[in-house]
């Protein structure tokens, strides 16, 4: 076989749907025609997504999870407009097939599309893939229509599911040329991406795929679902990091009507991002019945007595931040992560210099579902439902655990309600593993909210000291000293390529509370630090916030920095939104006395947001949030409508963090473990107004879920300084002012 | 004495053993209306709200005692029967409301009771009634499709 050949072998299977043919296209790793092993019938990637069915209708599935990112509609949209589907003919099925295979070192990576969901990284890694899928078949599509007409491929167009000839010829439907289509061979340097004035579905504002089952009640997530045979558990989680049983009455919960097993799961400690610190999944009691109503009291019954006598006990949050403040303001050495010029002289020559130190806390994720995971293990396969960032992990923790082989595992992804970090973790996968493989009968494990708090992996606490010093009305100087729970500070972030004499440091962190990702992770705080401080030096020096800021970006300039998500940070292109979105804002406008604006921006994931947010203070210092206008440049913007809405949701993610979350550890137990005694954000809380302006200057698509979050705690204090004067340095916000 | 009570126009009944049952629980897991949904279990997001005898309710503090003899709609239930969906359904599909969606549901059969009542509501009307709290912070959009929805603020 020519090695230049796309197609390994040909490959056509049942449809999904009655009647339908499924388009499985082999691709190779690499539009470049790289060879791959010969005889490997499966070295390629495949397109798995897309049925064509003869009426030229089409059923595409999922190629991405679905947290509410809106990827389960921008994948489609990437596929189908490199294909030239008409969007119109195309349904959607619920399913989000997780296919897996085998790499050569033997670990579980995803097959096909990189399915996984996760630092704003969901289009950058499946861009490629997706286009030259839909390219490829589109390709397969003329080529067959080119031989049944006799005339070159190369003189044929595609367009909205049909393939013509140009000029007013002849035009023929997908769905007649599908089946033969599926069995082509595609020579790889026939095959063209379009350019970007060609994109026909990319571009336009399109509405989520799953909006009318989500309106109607269908039950798309994981904790909708009735699992043929599968028991009910609830399990009495320890309340306090790191506790054992100490007893429980099992024959009460036994007791109770309908409940079946009482089974202990025992304490398990894991390394875990960042750092690869140990991290503890909790020990608990199963409550194994019927039905959950059963197991919700069988729960109740158990009461359960704790030892909580382990090192984690003595965790305390807000001793945590004590100690933090006193890291930051003392002179012990930390770890440097960025020091440019010479800040110690550089700060001693300054016109003025700021010390200003900024405080946020714990917070937590909430995701409104909570966790939740089915599992049936078998004798040598199994199967799991669940809503997982990352679904491979239910495959794999069920080969460590089990023993089965991880490629017979069947997971069944499901629309998560909600993930911000929080369903990246395997806790929930492994617990309930490990629940199924001692009963031996499939299982449905439903956290309570309160257990979904307690047992959260936070945000980091942190404390940030900014020392920062102004000559002839420039930022001159910039030393930054932090103290976390766990992680580091952004230092890629402006204001660092900015300022001449430049330092970043942290402290090492010694804290056994459970951290992990949380949408933007670290991002908010940074933002908070380093736009609040922007602020004040701003007032110090008499200037306004946004010419400050506009100036501080000069010259416009991509910095190159060394991070996963992203080479460059363009300061031209920050300073492009901080200009949008005060123009949406009027931002020369004077306000009445008691309303103040706020700007703040922020890059994280290859985007830049820039947001102003209006709010008022009256004289009882009683705040309320107004409206808001954010400028975001994200490259390509793919789908605007769900860029907008991102932006929207995002800020007030934002906001909320800042203002409210804020989650207290007491001898090692979470002490506000629901909604209430954790404030969240309701709608008379967050701005009524939020407009949105998408910039594009020709970049590629990057990162738009987490972006939106990180400006917002900043804009927020930087707008209540200018409504009342009142400069807040520490979250939750909510805790200094009255709302 | 069974517990008989309406749900979505349909007669349902639950043993009394089953008396101290949230009618969220007895909705999802014995009838498997699973639009319903459980956040909280304590009355404070308002992802189980449902329509009892016409007023919004947090099903997770009834107990099917409570209900006993009350009209329930679900989410399942607010669409005509002709299938044609109710005008907060329609708004919220017009603007594009849901990100993750878990509460959906409960954020619209809260507006839809709030329009039944108040055709025209206000900014203040809709920050005092819409309480249900959205993860997602959807809330802009939440605001848009219920006056979207609202019969007194058409035209």
């Amino acid at each position: 076989m020519n090695a230049q050949q796309l197609n390994r072998r040909s490959f056509l299977k049942a449809g999904i749907s009655a009647g339908g043919l499924l388009l499985a296209i082999p691709l190779c790793p690499r539009l470049s025609g790289a060879r791959t092993p010969a005889g490997d019938s499966a070295g390629g990637q495949w397109c798995v997504y897309v049925t064509i069915r003869p009426d030229n209708t089409v059923e595409m599935v999922s190629p991405i999870m679905e947290m509410g990112q809106f990827m389960r509609t921008t994948g489609p949209m990437i596929l189908a407009d490199e294909m030239d589907l008409d969007w119109s003919l195309i349904s959607f099925s619920r399913r989000i097939p997780t296919l897996l295979k085998r790499d050569g070192k033997g670990e579980i990576v995803y097959d096909h599309a990189q399915i996984g969901t996760g630092g704003s990284n969901t289009v950058r890694s499946n861009w490629d893939y997706l286009r030259r899928a839909g390219a490829t078949a589109r390709r397969m599509l003329i080529e067959e229509a080119a031989e049944r007409w006799n005339v070159s491929p190369d003189v044929l167009d595609a367009r909205d599911s049909f393939v013509f000839e140009p000029g007013g010829g002849r035009r023929i439907s997908y769905g007649e040329l599908a089946e033969k289509a599926a069995l082509r061979r595609v020579d790889v340097s026939r095959i063209r991406l379009k350019g970007r004035s060609e994109y026909r579905i990319m571009g336009r504002s399109i509405g989520v795929i799953d909006a009318r089952d989500m309106v109607t009640g269908e039950p798309l997530y994981g904790i909708d679902v009735d699992y043929p045979g599968a028991l009910q558990a609830v399990i009495d989680r320890a309340p306090a990091l790191g506790a054992d049983i100490a007893s429980y009455d099992k024959a009460a919960a036994l007791a109770v009507p309908g409940v079946r097993q009482v089974v202990e799961i025992e304490r398990n400690i894991d390394d875990h991002w960042p750092e690869g610190r140990a991290q503890i999944v909790a020990a608990g009691v199963a409550v194994v019945a019927d039905n959950l109503w059963a197991a919700l009291k069988g729960k109740q019954a158990l009461k359960t007595q704790w030892k909580n006598t382990s090192e984690y006990a003595y965790e305390d949050s807000e001793e945590q931040i004590r100690s933090f403040h006193r890291l930051v303001s003392g002179n012990e050495p930390a770890i440097v992560l960025r020091d440019d010029g010479n800040v110690d002289e550089a700060l001693r020559s300054a016109d003025l210099v700021l010390d200003r130190t900024y405080e946020k806390p714990l917070w937590a994720h909430a995701c409104m579902e909570p966790l939740n995971c089915i599992v049936d293990i078998r004798e040598d396969s199994a199967t799991v439902v669940v809503g997982h960032q990352w679904p491979h992990r239910a495959a794999t923790e069920v080969e460590r655990i089990t023993g089965i082989d991880a490629l017979k595992v069947e997971v069944i992804s499901k629309r998560m309600g909600g993930g911000f970090g929080r369903r990246g973790e395997v806790d929930y996968l492994r617990e309930a593993v490990m629940l199924g493989h001692k009963i031996r009968r499939p299982v449905k494990v439903t956290w309570t909210r309160e257990n979904d708090t307690e047992h959260d992996f936070f945000d980091p606490a942190a404390v940030i000291r900014i020392r920062a010093g102004l000559k002839n009305g420039r930022i001159h100087a910039w030393h930054h000293r932090q103290a976390q729970t766990r992680g580091e500070p952004e230092h890629v972030c402006f204001p660092s390529g900015l300022v001449p004499h430049y330092r970043v440091e942290r402290f090492p962190s010694t804290s056994r509370i459970s951290v992990g990702p949380w949408r933007a992770p670290m991002q908010l705080q940074w933002a908070f630090a380093v736009e609040s401080m922007i602020d004040e030096l701003t007032h110090a020096a008499g200037q306004d916030p946004l010419a400050f800021r506009l100036e501080l970006m000069k010259p416009h300039k991509a910095h190159p920095i060394e991070h996963w998500s992203a080479d460059v940070i363009d300061s031209g292109r920050m300073a492009a939104c901080y200009q949008a979105a005060a123009e949406m804002a009027d931002w020369g406008r004077k306000r009445p006395p008691g309303v103040g604006l706020g700007i703040a921006g922020h890059f994280t994931f290859g985007t830049y947001v820039a947001c102003v947010l209006e709010v008022s203070v009256n004289e009882r210092e009683e705040l309320r949030i107004l409206n808001a206008w954010g400028a975001i440049d994200c490259g390509f913007p793919i789908n605007p409508n769900h860029i907008r809405a991102q932006m929207e949701g995002g800020f007030i993610d934002g906001l909320n963090a800042a203002l409210f979350n804020r989650v207290v550890i007491r001898n090692g137990q979470v002490q506000n473990n629901n909604f209430g005694a954790l404030r969240w954000m309701r709608m008379r809380e967050a701005p009524a107004r939020i407009e949105v302006r998408i910039l594009d200057h020709g970049h590629g698509p990057t990162g738009v879920g987490e972006p939106p979050v990180a400006p917002a705690g900043a804009a927020l204090a930087n707008a209540i300084y200018a409504a009342c004067g009142k400069r807040i340095r520490r979250m939750p916000i909510a805790e200094s002012i009255r709302i | 004495m069974p517990i008989d009570l309406t749900v979505n126009g349909k007669p349902v009944s639950a043993p009394d053993s089953k008396a101290d049952m949230p009618l969220l629980w007895f909705i999802r897991e014995d009838l498997r209306l699973k639009g319903t949904k459980y956040g909280c279990g304590i009355g404070q997001c308002g992802s189980c709200t449902v329509h009892v005898n016409g007023r919004a309710m947090r099903s997770c503090l009834l107990s099917l005692e409570q209900a006993r003899g009350a009209s329930i709609t679900t989410i399942e239930g607010l669409a005509g029967k002709d299938g044609r969906l109710h005008p907060v359904q329609e708004a919220w599909l017009k603007i594009d409301v849901p990100q993750c969606g878990y509460c959906q549901a409960g954020q619209i059969m809260t507006a839809a009771a709030l329009l039944a009542r108040n055709p025209a509501p206000t900014d203040a009307d809709i920050d005092r009634e819409m309480t249900n709290i959205c993860r997602c912070g959807a809330y802009v959009r939440i605001r848009q499709a219920v006056k979207a929805a609202a019969p007194g603020l058409k035209g």
